[in-house]
C-alpha cells in the first residue's frame, strides 16, 4: 500500500525571462516516463525513503560531527521520541566542497533524497536563489524562529524567507598555552599587537617554535580569519546593499597590514599561508605553537590524550581586537544548519525532525557533545554551568561577525577576498594591491561575473 | 570460412578479374568482421558518454539558469566563451595549465622511457620492480596529494626537515608561487612517470628482436642502437603515452585541489579547478561548461599538431 | 647507457645497478612516509622534527579505518566494480583494438580521433549530466551505475594502447593461421591475444587502477553505504575540520595491496613476455 502524503512541495514556480527555457532535467524523465511506466519509483529508488506500515523513513545527509557516534546518538533519540519516524542517515564528504557539488547535483537533479541535509551557515542564498532548499518560514512559524540566538535566524534567511534551521553554531577562539604564558609572566592577550609581541618573545625565548598559528591558506577559512581582523579594525567588505565592495578601505589596509606583519615579524611563522584548520591544529596540539586560533572542536580535540601532547596546558579566550577599540574582537560565525529539499516527499516528517533537532533535548545533547546550541535557553544554560566545556562557556561573551554570505555570488566572493589576502600574506603582491585586485573582483563577482 | 575461400582462390589460376572480384569480397566480408569486433565497444562508449559530452557543450553555448528542478537553458550565446576571455583569472589558469603540461609531461616522458630501458635491461626482479613502480601510480590520487602536502608542510614536514638538515634553511615549498608550482609537479612526477614507464617498457617487449641483433652484429653503439632503432620503433608506443599524458596533466584536478587548493593566491589554480570552482562553487555552470569545453577544444588541437609531429600514429595500419 | 662486449660487462651491470637504485629509492621514499605514517600515533603526526620511525608503532589507525568506518564493505564493492569493469574494458577493447589494427576498416581514423576527444573531455563537466542519465533509468545506487561509466571511459585509452600492440605483432603468424583455416575469432583469441599479453597486461593494469582510484563518479553515482567504494569511503573519515592523517593513510595502504596482488598473480605473463623480448637497444 502506497500512502501518498499529502505535502506535494509547491516548487516555487521561477518564470524565466528567456523565451524558449527549457528544464533538462524534467525532460529527461519525460523521456523515461515514455519508456517505461515506472518513472516515479525509480526515482525513488535512490535510497529507501518512503512509507510503509504507518512508519514514515526519512534520508538525513549529514557530514561526520565530531566523534564516531555523535550523528546516531541524536537519531536514536529521535526515533525513540517519534516512533512513526525513521531516519536513514547518509554520511557525506568531510570536504565541505565536495559535499555541496554533491548536493546541486543531486536535488537540481530532482532528487527527492535526501530529505533534509545538513549544510553550511554560508548557503542560505545561493540554495534559496537557486531553489536548492525548501524555505522553511513557508511552513514553520515565526515562533518556530524566535529561540534561536540573535543573528542566526537572519544570517539563514535570503529574501525574507528562512531556508535554514539552525543547528549549530561554531565561531574563532584564541586557544592559548597557559603553561608557556605563565613561564614568561606573559597575561593573556587582549590586543591584536599584544598577541603580537608576546608571541615573538615566546618564540625568541625558545619556550615554542611557532608563536601564533591560524588559518591562512588560499581558502575558505582565510576569508573567515580575514574577516575578523577586519570587523575589529572597523571595517566590512561588501556595502549594506550587497551592490558593492567596501573593502578597499583604510580599515581594510589596516587589518592586511597587521595580517602580514604577524608573519614578517616572526609572531606566526611563514607556514600558516599553508595552513587550514588541520594544519593548524596539528601543530598546537603537538605542542609546537603558542597560540592558535580555530573553532570550537580544536578544544575538544586539545584535551584528548590520544590526539594531544598539550592536555590540561591549554586555555581558551575572546579573540583579541585592536588598540582603542572596546575588547573583545569579533569571532566569525561559522556551524552548521538543517535544509529541506524542495522535491521531498515526506514534509511533515521533515518539519517534525527539525522541530525535534532544534528542542531542548538536541540541543542539550549537542552542547555536551561540546558544540555551541543554537537555541538561546540552552546557550544561556550552558554559559553559566561551570561544568560546560570552556569554548561554550565564553561563547555567549564574544561579539560575532557573519560573512556576507547574503548574496547568492557569496562564493565568487569569497574567493575574490581569500586568493588575494594569501598573495598578501605570502608577499608574493603587496598589501595595497592585493585589497584593490580583491576589490575590483568582488564587485565583478556581486555582479554576477566569473 | 573466410581464410578457405581465399585459400581456394589463390589455388585455382582463373581469370585475373574474377580473383580481384573474390579479394574485394573477401576484403568487405572482413571490413564487417572489423565492424563486429568494434561496435560493441564503441556502444558502450557512446551511449555513456555522448549524452554528457553534448549536454555540456549545449551548457556552455547556452544562458544557464540552474534551478531545484534543473538546468534552465535561455537560448544560444557565445556570453559564456567572451566572460571567459575576458577573464584574467581564465587567462592565467590557462597559461598555468599549458606550461605545467609541458614540463611535467616532458620530464615524465623522458624519465619513464630511461626507466622502461633500464628495466628492459634487468636480468632479474622485474616483477617486484614493476609492483613497486605501480605502486605510486595505485595509490588514490587525493590520497597522494595529502601525502605530499604532509611531506611539503612547511612547520612539520619532512622535506622541510631535509632542506634544514643539510644546511638550506627552512623553505616553506606551498608558501609562495614558484616552490609551490615545482612541488606539485614533483608529486605529479612521481605519480605518473611509472604510467609511461610501464607503458614503454610494453612496447620495448614487443619490438622484433631481431633488427637490435643485426644491428648489434654491425657493431652500433648502445646510444647509436637507441636513436637510430629503439626510438623510431618506438615512437608510436612513446606517442600513446604523451598523448594521455597530455590529456591527463592538462585536466589536473584533485592533485592542486588538495595539495594547494589552487593557491598560493591562484598560482596553481589550473582550469579544471576554474571549471569547477565556476561550476560547483559559484553554479555557474554556463562559463564552467565553457572552460571544460575550451579546454577540450585547446588540447584538442595540441594533441592533433603533436600527432602531426609526431607522424601520424593515427593513420598507421590504415 | 652503453652496451659493450664482455670486457665492458662490469661497467654495464655498475650503471644499470646504480640506475635502478636511484629509482628504487625515489620511488620508495614517499612510500616509506605513507606507510610509517599510517603506523604513528594520531598525536605523533604534527610532531616536529617528525619521527622517522614511528614511537612506539601503533596499528590503532588500521583499526579505527576496519571498525569505526566500516572500510571492509567499501573494499568489497570496490573490487566487485573495478574487476568486473577491467574485464569488460580488456573483452571489449582487445576486440576493438584488433579490429582496428588488422582489419580493413574505413574511417578508422575518425574512430580513433573520436576516442581521444571523448577520454580528453573533462570528467568534472559530465558528472551532472551522468546523474540525470543514471537517475533517469534508476541506476544509482547500484553496482552498473559504477561499471558501465568505467568501462565507457576507460575504453578508449584501452583500444589506443591495444590497437598499438596489434599493429606491432608480425603478420605472418596471423597469416599462416589463416591459410590453414583458422577463423578470424579463432586467429584473434589463439594466435593473436597471447602474444599481446604485455599489452594486454598494461591495458589492463592501468584499467584496475583507474577505476580502483575513481573518486567523483562514485561520489555523486552511488550514496548508499553499501554501494560506496574505496575512495569516497574514504573522503568520510574524519570531520570538516579534522582531516585524521594516520587513518587515511592506514586506509590507502591496504587499498594499494590489491594492486600488488594484481601484479605478483600475472608477474609470470608479464615476465615472461618480457624475457622473450632478450636483448634490445
Amino acid at each position: 500500500m502506497k500512502i501518498h502524503s499529502k505535502s506535494t512541495v509547491k516548487r516555487n514556480p521561477r518564470k524565466r525571462a528567456g523565451k524558449y527555457a527549457i528544464t533538462i532535467a524534467t525532460s529527461a524523465l519525460v523521456l523515461s516516463a515514455c519508456g517505461s511506466s515506472s518513472t516515479s519509483s525509480s526515482s525513488a529508488s535512490t535510497s529507501a525513503s518512503g512509507t510503509s506500515g504507518g512508519i514514515t523513513t526519512i534520508n538525513w545527509w549529514a557530514s561526520p560531527l565530531g566523534g564516531a557516534g555523535d550523528r546516531q546518538k541524536l537519531i536514536t533519540a529521535f526515533e525513540a521520541a517519534n516512533p512513526n519516524i525513521k531516519i536513514k542517515l547518509i554520511s557525506a564528504p568531510t570536504n565541505t566542497d565536495t559535499n555541496r557539488a554533491q548536493l546541486i547535483t543531486q536535488i537540481s537533479g530532482g532528487a527527492t533524497t535526501p530529505d533534509v541535509f545538513m549544510g553550511d551557515v554560508i548557503w542560505p542564498a545561493q540554495f534559496g536563489a537557486h531553489g536548492l532548499a525548501l524555505p522553511l518560514s513557508k511552513y514553520l512559524p515565526a515562533s518556530y524562529f524566535a529561540k534561536f540566538a540573535p543573528g542566526l535566524v537572519s544570517g539563514a534567511s535570503y529574501k525574507g524567507q528562512v531556508y535554514g534551521s539552525p543547528l549549530f553554531s561554531d565561531q574563532g577562539f584564541l586557544y592559548y598555552r597557559k603553561d608557556l604564558l605563565a613561564k614568561a609572566n606573559l597575561p593573556v592577550p587582549t590586543t591584536w599587537p599584544q598577541l603580537e609581541s608576546e608571541a615573538v618573545t615566546l618564540v625568541k625565548d625558545g619556550l615554542v617554535q611557532n608563536g601564533f598559528v591560524w588559518e591562512g591558506n588560499s581558502y575558505e577559512g582565510l576569508t573567515c580569519n580575514f574577516m575578523e581582523y577586519l570587523a575589529s579594525a572597523g571595517g566590512t567588505v561588501v556595502n549594506s546593499g550587497y551592490s558593492a565592495s567596501t573593502i578597499n578601505s583604510a580599515a581594510g589596509l589596516k587589518a592586511l597590514t597587521f595580517m602580514r606583519s604577524l608573519i614578517t615579524s616572526g609572531a606566526s611563522p611563514a607556514s600558516v599561508t599553508t595552513m587550514q584548520e588541520p594544519q593548524a591544529e596539528s601543530t598546537f596540539v603537538a605542542g609546537n605553537s603558542a597560540f592558535l586560533r580555530n573553532w570550537t572542536y580544536a578544544w575538544a580535540d586539545s584535551q584528548n590524550p590520544a590526539t594531544s601532547k598539550v592536555v590540561g596546558k591549554v586555555g581558551v579566550a575572546p579573540l583579541p581586537t585592536f588598540p582603542g577599540q572596546s575588547g573583545p574582537g569579533y569571532s566569525n560565525i561559522g556551524g552548521w544548519n538543517l535544509y529541506v529539499n524542495p522535491h521531498t516527499k515526506h514534509l511533515q516528517a521533515d518539519l517534525t525532525f527539525l522541530k525535534w533537532m532544534s528542542g531542548t533535548a538536541a540541543q542539550t545533547t549537542l552542547g555536551n557533545l561540546s558544540f555551541i546550541p543554537t537555541v538561546e535557553s540552552v546557550r544561556q544554560a550552558f554559559a553559566s554551568s561551570t561544568t560546560a566545556p570552556p569554548p561554550l562557556q565564553i561563547a555567549a561573551k564574544t561579539k560575532l561577525v557573519p560573512r556576507p554570505s547574503g548574496t547568492p555570488n557569496y562564493a565568487a566572493v569569497s574567493q575574490a577576498i581569500y586568493a588575494n589576502v594569501n598573495a598578501a600574506l605570502s608577499g608574493s603582491t603587496s598589501v595595497a594591491s592585493a585589497l584593490s585586485t580583491a576589490s575590483s573582483q568582488m564587485n565583478s563577482a556581486l555582479g554576477g561575473g566569473l | 570460412m573466410v581464410a578457405t575461400e581465399t585459400k581456394v582462390t589463390e589455388a585455382t589460376p582463373t581469370s585475373k578479374a574474377a580473383s580481384k572480384k573474390l579479394r574485394d569480397r573477401n576484403q568487405i566480408l572482413l571490413a564487417r568482421l572489423g565492424w563486429r569486433f568494434t561496435t560493441p565497444s564503441l556502444l558502450v562508449v557512446g551511449l555513456v558518454t555522448i549524452f554528457p559530452i553534448s549536454f555540456s557543450v549545449i551548457l556552455s553555448l547556452s544562458n544557464v539558469t540552474l534551478s531545484g528542478n534543473g538546468f534552465s537553458l535561455g537560448g544560444f550565446t557565445f556570453n559564456n566563451f567572451s566572460i571567459l576571455i575576458h577573464s584574467s583569472e581564465w587567462r592565467y589558469a590557462l597559461a598555468f595549465t599549458i606550461f605545467y603540461t609541458i614540463v611535467s609531461v616532458l620530464v615524465e616522458v623522458i624519465l619513464g622511457t630511461m626507466i622502461a630501458l633500464l628495466m628492459e635491461r634487468l636480468s632479474g626482479g622485474r616483477g617486484p620492480m614493476m609492483a613497486l613502480l605501480l605502486l605510486p601510480w595505485s595509490i588514490i590520487t587525493v590520497i597522494s596529494a595529502e601525502l605530499w602536502q604532509y611531506i611539503f608542510q612547511g612547520s612539520y614536514g619532512v622535506m622541510q626537515q631535509i632542506f634544514s638538515a643539510v644546511g638550506l634553511g627552512k623553505p616553506v615549498f606551498l608558501g609562495s608561487p614558484t616552490p609551490a608550482i615545482i612541488s606539485m609537479m614533483i608529486a605529479d612526477i612521481w605519480k605518473t612517470t611509472p604510467f609511461v614507464a610501464v607503458i614503454v617498457l610494453a612496447g620495448l617487449v614487443m619490438l622484433p628482436g631481431d633488427v637490435f641483433e643485426a644491428a648489434a652484429v654491425d657493431g652500433c653503439s648502445g646510444w647509436v642502437m637507441f636513436w637510430k632503432i629503439t626510438f623510431p620503433l618506438l615512437r608510436p608506443t612513446i606517442a600513446i603515452a604523451v598523448l594521455f599524458r597530455i590529456l591527463q596533466a592538462f585536466g589536473i584536478f584533485d592533485l592542486p585541489f588538495v595539495l594547494t587548493g589552487g593557491g598560493p593566491g591562484t598560482s596553481t589554480t589550473s582550469l579544471a579547478i576554474l571549471g569547477y570552482k565556476a561550476m560547483f562553487q559559484n553554479l555557474q555552470f554556463g562559463p564552467g561548461s565553457a572552460v571544460a569545453v575550451s579546454a577540450t577544444g585547446l588540447v584538442l588541437i595540441g594533441c592533433l599538431s603533436f600527432l602531426k609531429v609526431f607522424k601520424s600514429q593515427v593513420n598507421s595500419g590504415e | 647507457m652503453e652496451r659493450k662486449k664482455k670486457t665492458g660487462f662490469a661497467r654495464y651491470i655498475n650503471l644499470v645497478n646504480l640506475g635502478v637504485f636511484v629509482v628504487v629509492t625515489s620511488v620508495s621514499l614517499p612510500i616509506y612516509w605513507l606507510v610509517i605514517s599510517s603506523l604513528k600515533q594520531p598525536v605523533a603526526i604534527g610532531a616536529s622534527p617528525p619521527q622517522y620511525i614511528p614511537s612506539p608503532f601503533s596499528f590503532a589507525n588500521y583499526q579505527q579505518a576496519f571498525s569505526q568506518y566500516g572500510f571492509s564493505q567499501y573494499f568489497i564493492n570496490s573490487m566487485i566494480v573495478t574487476v568486473a569493469a577491467t574485464i569488460l574494458v580488456l573483452g571489449l577493447g582487445s576486440l576493438a583494438g584488433y579490429g582496428l589494427a588488422r582489419l580493413p576498416m574505413r574511417g578508422k581514423t575518425t574512430i580513433m580521433l573520436t576516442l581521444l576527444v571523448i577520454s580528453l573531455f573533462p570528467g568534472i563537466a559530465v558528472i551532472p549530466p551522468l546523474y540525470l542519465m543514471m537517475r533517469t533509468i534508476g541506476w544509482l545506487n547500484s553496482y552498473q551505475a559504477l561499471i558501465v561509466p568505467y568501462t565507457a571511459f576507460n575504453l578508449p585509452f584501452a583500444i589506443w594502447i591495444l590497437r598499438n600492440y596489434f599493429l606491432g605483432l608480425p603478420k605472418e603468424m596471423e597469416e599462416t593461421g589463416r591459410i590453414d583455416g583458422a577463423s578470424p575469432l579463432r586467429i584473434y583469441w589463439s594466435i593473436i591475444l597471447p602474444q599481446a599479453l604485455p599489452g594486454l597486461f598494461t591495458a589492463g593494469v592501468f584499467t584496475f587502477t583507474a577505476c580502483w582510484t575513481e573518486f567523483l563518479m562514485a561520489l555523486t553515482l552511488n550514496n548508499s553505504n553499501s554501494f560506496r567504494t574505496i575512495p569516497v569511503g574514504i573522503a568520510l573519515f574524519g570531520t570538516p575540520f579534522n582531516i585524521p592523517y594516520g587513518t587515511i593513510f592506514a586506509a590507502s595502504v591496504v587499498a594499494v595491496v590489491p594492486i600488488g596482488i594484481l601484479v605478483f598473480v600475472f608477474r609470470k605473463s608479464v615476465v615472461s613476455g618480457l624475457t622473450s623480448g632478450a636483448v634490445k637497444g
